[in-house]
């Protein structure tokens, strides 16, 4: 362990008087982005700690195809993808100080819990510290931000944050039995509510409130699987119209089929670092955490003070974007958590891209487009990409990566600042991640 | 189905609907809570329930889970008591056609296997 504070163990152990009385305020030393390095001379002593305040970095991602891989297992995926996370550095398992796995469902699919372990063994890492961590649809996204704390807070220098789902074994049925644990049990799922219903409920009120049309949520489905062709991790690689969407099957009205995600298989990897080890090590990317937020809500829909909005999404950005001291208008790409199309507005609402009622707008005007201002899931996002449900935040993070190292088969034009925004549930857990280049 | 809520849809059916009223800050919440999520105070009483709601939104389900298996097409529907109290239960009486949002419904409840219950809405008398 490489301590990033000299004569502290780390920058919450410094006194916060000593701050004070250096003139730097808490809010400074929290931000990342702004002053990189805080030097504090205290006293006749001369008392100097360095406080460490550089960003974590990444130093590779990688990521299998998400789809079906009905032949495939966990421990197969996700050392697939750690395998070639660990070729483009001189990065081996024995580096390694933690592993952890984002998984929501192995253990109602696959009859597999206790993943932490299991895949820390199989990649080669038997002895690191693991864990599995699961928050619904937003286990990638809470796995990252805690390999991030991991790191910032000197624990560890080197922790791989992976995520690994297979779904495609189940039936469609059993599938959405496995979803709707995400759901309040009782209240929701026996009552006979499925997960699809929940946010059909969130788009017909959303429609209601604010006039939006199918056509406005079509828009964002045929947006995202055209932005899919190219990205050779898709599991859609078909582009289709609004007319294709509109004439869909009903799964829970008003949502149709092609307003949902695809049940997808799939492992991603990222390997995150501190910057000491980072300057020991040849890397395979430039891309940086500027911040990251994470917040959480009422799991039930009915306990809501409104279902048009989502306030933990509103929290955690406010929390990133603080943290990254960056806003909105920073933003240069965007990966949102659209399992449903509804919830790519409702996101983009909640990040501050977009006024309340006004989040339509992006995907009907083109301006989330990938020639638009703000390209939104340039990947495919989860309606074109696939969404292995516990992966997912960690693949956003290796979509907008490759995006800050210029190397996106869908590439936006200098990225500077990039934004991932992961959900569990219905809205109940939302992890937001900002990344910057060197 | 845990014992509470069949207790929970049990007053439903007697007639003596019970929610969970804040002392501290008027918040009003469902069973099994033990504390007030608006405020904290574990000072909650029980209070009586009103049958009649306005809904908020619904959906016709189409794929459904294996325990509705057979049941599909359903209608689902998110429905604000009085007491600014939300419930989530199914459609009677008429399909996803024949609402919309506002409309005025009446809790109830409908035995199902091994004695739990569903939470159901019909159209209200006017």
């Amino acid at each position: 362990m490489l301590a990033r504070v000299t004569g502290f163990e780390n920058r919450r152990d410094a006194p916060v008087a000593l701050l004070g009385h250096s003139g730097a305020s808490r809010s400074t030393v929290s931000t990342r982005a702004g002053s990189l390095a805080l030097e504090i001379v205290a006293g006749l002593n001369d008392w100097k700690i360095n406080t460490m305040t550089m960003p974590p970095k990444i130093a590779s991602v990688a990521s299998t195809k998400y789809d079906e891989h009905p032949d495939s297992s966990s421990r197969e995926l996700f050392v697939e993808a750690a395998i070639d996370a660990f070729a483009e550095t001189d990065l081996g398992p024995s580096d390694l100080d933690a592993v952890y796995v984002g998984n929501f469902m192995g253990d109602l699919i696959e009859d597999q819990g206790h993943m932490g372990a299991l895949l820390a063994d199989h990649v080669g890492a038997r002895e690191a510290a693991s864990i599995r961590i699961e928050s619904a649809c937003a286990s990638g996204g809470a796995t990252f931000r805690q390999a991030v704390h991991a790191v910032e807070s000197g624990a560890a220098d080197a922790v791989l944050a992976g995520g690994v789902e297979q779904m495609s074994i189940a039936n469609i049925e059993h599938v959405t039995d496995a979803l709707a644990n995400a759901a309040d049990d009782v209240y929701e799922n026996e009552q006979g509510l499925t997960f699809p219903g929940i946010y059909a409920l969130m788009a017909r009120r959303y429609m209601h409130e604010f006039g939006a049309r199918k056509e406005d949520l079509a828009a964002v489905s045929v947006k995202n699987h055209n932005n899919a062709v190219e990205n050779p991790l898709a599991q859609f690689q078909k582009k289709l119209t609004v007319d294709d969407v509109l004439t869909s099957k009903p799964i829970a009205t008003p949502l149709v089929l092609y307003d949902a995600c695809p049940v997808s298989d799939g492992a991603s990897v990222v390997i995150v670092v501190s910057e000491a080890f980072a300057a020991e090590h040849s890397l395979d990317t430039s891309a940086r955490v500027l911040g990251t937020g994470q917040s959480s809500d009422a799991v039930a829909l009915q306990d809501r003070a409104t279902i048009t909005r989502t306030p933990a999404a509103e929290r955690a950005a406010e929390e990133a974007y603080d943290e990254a001291d960056t806003a909105p208008e920073d933003i240069d790409v965007v990966e949102v958590h659209d399992c449903f199309t509804i919830a790519e507005i409702l996101a983009l609402e909640a990040l501050g891209f977009y006024d309340r009622g006004e989040g339509t707008r992006g995907a009907v005007d083109g301006e989330t487009a990938l020639d638009g201002k703000l390209p939104v899931n340039t990947s495919g996002g989860l309606l074109g990409k696939g969404h292995p449900v516990g992966v997912t935040g960690i693949g956003q993070i290796v979509e907008l990566t490759k995006q800050i190292d210029g190397r996106h088969p869908n590439q936006v034009e200098g990225v500077n600042a990039a934004l991932a925004h992961n959900v569990g549930g219905s809205g109940a857990s939302t992890t937001v991640t900002i990344l910057g280049g060197e | 189905m845990p014992k509470w809520f069949d207790s929970f849809t049990d007053t439903i059916g007697s007639d003596e609907q019970q929610y969970l009223a804040c002392e501290t800050c008027g918040h009003g919440t469902l069973p099994p809570r033990q504390l007030c999520p608006a405020c904290g105070s574990t000072d909650l009483t029980r209070e009586p329930l009103s049958k009649r709601g306005k809904v908020l939104s619904f959906t016709e389900i189409s794929v459904t889970i294996p325990k509705f298996h057979g049941e599909t097409p359903y209608t689902v529907a998110l429905v604000e008591l009085d007491e600014e109290i939300t419930l989530t239960g199914q459609l009677r009486d008429a399909t996803a056609d024949d609402i919309a949002i506002g409309d005025a419904v009446v809790l109830g409840t409908e035995p199902r296997d091994a004695g739990t219950a569903v939470l159901t809405f019909r159209p209200a008398e006017e």
